[in-house]
C-alpha cells in the first residue's frame, strides 16, 4: 500500500480500539461506573503499554536502520539482559522488593550501555559491527548472570522469568509513579530526538562508506543512536522487562504500510508498536488466569506473522 | 622519485606532456603516507590531478587504487602528507562540504532496504539540506536532472532492489550527479556490467567531462580506460609506475612489468588507443 493517509488512518484507529480494550476487559471484569482503584491500574497498565510498544518499535527500526540489518531488534545491543541483571540484583539484595527494581535495572542498563560502547571502540572509532558482536556476547553473559542471581538469591524462577519476558503489572508506588512520569517524557525527547535523524538513517541504509561520501557523519549517527536507543530501551525495560518482538516484527509491519523511509517507519512504529502491544497485553492477562508473560503472547503472534513476511518476500 | 630509479616515465608536472597543466589542479597529493597496520602502503605518494582531467587509475589487485580513492574522498585518514582538493586543505573542510566537491560511486551498493530510485537519488542531495529541513523544488529539479543524464528517468518510481545491475548502477551514478560536484570519482562501476552498461557509462562519465568536471575512474579494465580516459596513473604496490597519456602507459612493457603477464598490445582500429589482449593458449 502506498497510501500514507490510509495506513495512518489504520494505525491511530489501532491504537485507539487497543486503548479502549484495554481500559474495558481485565480480569476485574468489564468496567463500569464506580470502579476507580480499578480503573487508576488500568489507566497506568494503558499509559506503560503506549510508553513501552511505542519507544520499543522506534528503537527497534532505529536499529534495523543504523545497523543495516533488518533482523536487529532493541535488544540486538545487549541493553534489555544488561536491565535485568541490574533489576534482579535489586530484588536478590535489597529488602524493599519491586519498588526500586526499575532504578536497579536502568543502572544496569547503562553499565552494559558502556561496557559494550568501550568494547566496540577501536582507535577511537564505533563500527555498527562492532556494537553488534559486543551486544550479543554480553547479552550472552547478563543472562546467565541474571539465572545465576536468582538461584543463589533463592528466589523464585518466576521471577526471573517475568523479568526476562516481560509483563505490564509494574508495582507502581507513590516514588515510582513519578519515576514512570519521568520516563514518559524523557521518551517522548528521545523518540522526538531519533525521529529528527530519519534522513540519515535512510542514507546510511546503503552502507557506511557511502553514507560518509554522502555528507552524513555516520561516526555521529551511530553514537547518537545507540546512546538514545540504550537509554530508552534501559528505562522501559526497568519497569516492564525484556518483552520481545514488538521491536523486531512492528517495524517491517510499518514497512510494508508505507514504505522504508524512516521519516514515516519512525513515527508508524511508534503508534504500531503502543496498539500492537496493548492488544498483546489484553490477551496476556485474559488467556489464563493470572496473565502470561508478554513475550509468550508477542512471540505466539509474531512468529507466524514474521515466517508469513520471510515468505512473501521470498 | 622512484619512477626514476625504475627508468620509467616521469611524471612531475612539466614534463607530463599530453596533460593540460595551465589549469588550476583540482586534487593534489603531496608526501601522502598511509597504511593498513604496521606496512606503509602509500609512503611519500604524490599526485596532480588538474581540473578537467579524465584520469584512469589502472593497477593489479592490492595496488592500493581504493586506498587512493577513500584517502582523497576522505573516508580514509593519511598518516602524513596533505590531500588538497581545490587548493584547500581536506583536513579543514567538512564533511558536508566535501559531499558538494566530491560524489562517489562505489564498486558494491548494497541497499538494506528496498526504497523507491527517485529517494535514492535525493539522497544525493543530503550534503543540501540542513537537518530538519525537507527538499525543495530545487532539489527535486536536480533528481529530475541527474535521472535524465544517466537515462534513468524511467526508473523513477521502480524499487531499487527489483533494478537490474547496470541500472542500479546508474541510479548510484545519479545520486553522486544530484551532489552537483566538481570532481567525480568511480571505483570499480563497471566491473559487474555488461559490455553494452560498461559504453553507456563510460560515454556519461565521457560527456560529465566535456561539460567540465574532473573524472577519476578507477578500473581493472585495461582497455576500457584506454578508450575514454585523458590521463592514465597506474599503480603498483603504492607507487605510481606511470601517469601520462594511455599511448605511454598501457605499453606492453609496464604492463608486463606491474602484472606480470605477457600481453599483446595493439591499436584500437578507429581511435588508435591502445588496447590490451591476452596471449592465447595451446589447446
Amino acid at each position: 500500500m502506498r497510501r500514507p493517509s490510509v495506513g495512518w488512518a489504520g494505525l491511530v484507529l489501532l491504537l485507539l480500539c487497543a486503548s479502549a480494550l484495554s481500559i474495558a476487559v481485565g480480569p476485574g471484569g468489564i468496567t463500569g461506573a464506580g470502579m476507580s482503584p480499578v480503573m487508576n491500574l488500568r489507566l497506568l497498565r494503558l499509559a506503560l503499554g503506549i510508553v513501552a510498544g511505542g519507544v520499543l518499535a522506534v528503537v527497534g527500526a532505529s536499529l534495523q536502520g543504523l545497523l543495516q540489518n533488518p533482523l536487529a531488534d532493541p535488544f540486538t545491543m545487549g541493553v534489555a539482559s544488561g536491565a535485568a541483571l541490574g533489576a534482579s540484583l535489586t530484588l536478590v539484595l535489597g529488602r524493599t522488593a519491586g519498588a526500586f527494581a526499575p532504578v536497579g535495572g536502568f543502572v544496569g542498563a547503562l553499565v552494559t550501555m558502556l561496557v559494550v560502547y568501550a568494547l566496540a571502540r577501536v582507535r577511537g572509532r564505533v563500527t555498527v559491527t562492532g556494537l553488534v558482536l559486543a551486544g550479543v556476547i554480553m547479552s550472552f553473559l547478563f543472562s546467565s548472570l541474571v539465572m545465576l542471581a536468582m538461584i543463589l538469591g533463592r528466589r523464585t524462577l518466576g521471577e526471573a522469568i517475568y523479568m526476562m519476558m516481560g509483563h505490564l503489572g509494574a508495582l507502581f508506588t507513590g516514588t515510582t509513579v513519578w519515576l514512570f512520569v519521568a520516563v514518559a517524557a524523557l521518551s517522548v525527547a528521545g523518540c522526538a530526538w531519533l525521529f529528527s535523524m530519519s534522513r540519515s538513517l535512510d542514507i546510511m541504509s546503503s552502507g557506511e562508506e557511502a553514507a560518509e561520501t554522502l555528507g552524513v557523519d555516520t561516526q555521529r549517527v551511530t553514537k547518537t543512536v545507540f546512546v538514545i536507543s540504550s537509554v530508552l530501551v534501559g528505562m522501559v525495560v526497568s519497569f516492564t522487562g525484556a518483552i520481545s518482538f514488538i521491536g523486531l516484527v512492528v517495524p517491517h509491519l510499518v514497512r510494508m504500510l508505507f514504505g522504508p523511509e524512516h521519516r514515516r517507519v519512525l513515527p508508524g512504529s511508534l503508534v504500531a508498536g503502543a496498539g500492537i502491544l496493548l492488544l498483546s497485553d489484553v490477551l496476556a492477562r485474559n488467556i489464563v488466569p493470572g496473565g502470561l508473560p508478554l513475550s509468550i503472547v508477542t512471540a505466539l503472534v509474531g512468529v507466524p506473522f514474521f515466517i508469513y513476511l520471510l515468505r512473501s518476500r521470498l | 622519485m622512484n619512477e626514476r630509479d625504475r627508468g620509467l616515465p616521469p611524471l612531475s608536472a612539466e614534463e607530463n606532456g599530453g596533460c593540460t597543466r595551465s589549469v588550476r589542479s583540482t586534487i593534489q597529493l603531496s608526501g601522502l603516507s598511509f597504511g593498513y597496520g604496521e606496512r606503509l602502503l602509500f609512503d611519500g605518494f604524490n599526485l596532480d590531478v588538474a581540473a578537467g582531467d579524465f584520469l584512469g587509475v589502472i593497477g593489479p589487485n592490492g595496488a592500493g587504487k581504493s586506498t587512493l580513492l577513500k584517502l582523497v574522498a576522505g573516508l580514509l585518514r593519511p598518516s602524513r602528507g596533505s590531500v588538497r582538493i581545490l587548493e584547500r586543505e581536506l583536513r579543514g573542510l567538512g564533511r558536508r562540504e566535501v559531499a558538494r566537491t566530491i560524489g562517489v560511486v562505489l564498486q558494491e551498493n548494497p541497499f538494506a532496504f528496498d526504497y523507491c530510485v527517485s529517494d535514492v537519488v535525493m539522497m544525493g542531495r543530503n550534503p543540501y539540506l540542513g537537518r530538519f529541513q525537507s527538499p525543495g523544488r530545487r532539489d527535486r529539479e536536480a533528481v529530475s536532472a541527474a535521472l535524465e543524464f544517466v537515462d534513468a528517468a524511467f526508473l523513477r518510481d521502480k524499487r531499487i532492489n527489483s533494478i537490474s545491475a547496470g541500472e542500479r548502477q546508474r541510479v548510484v551514478l545519479a545520486r553522486a550527479l544530484a551532489q552537483e560536484p566538481l570532481i567525480l570519482m568511480l571505483d570499480e562501476a563497471t566491473s559487474h556490467l555488461d559490455i553494452a552498461h560498461q559504453r553507456l557509462i563510460a560515454r556519461i562519465l565521457s560527456e560529465l567531462n566535456r561539460q567540465g568536471k574532473t573524472i577519476v575512474f578507477l578500473s581493472h579494465d585495461l582497455n576500457l580506460a584506454a578508450l575514454y580516459c585523458s590521463r592514465v596513473l597506474l599503480l603498483h604496490r603504492g607507487k605510481a609506475v606511470a601517469c601520462d597519456v594511455p599511448e605511454r602507459v598501457i605499453t606492453a612493457e609496464l604492463i608486463r612489468s606491474v602484472y606480470g603477464v605477457e600481453p599483446i598490445v595493439t591499436r584500437h582500429p578507429q581511435t588508435g588507443r591502445p588496447q590490451v589482449m591476452l596471449p592465447g593458449e595451446k589447446h
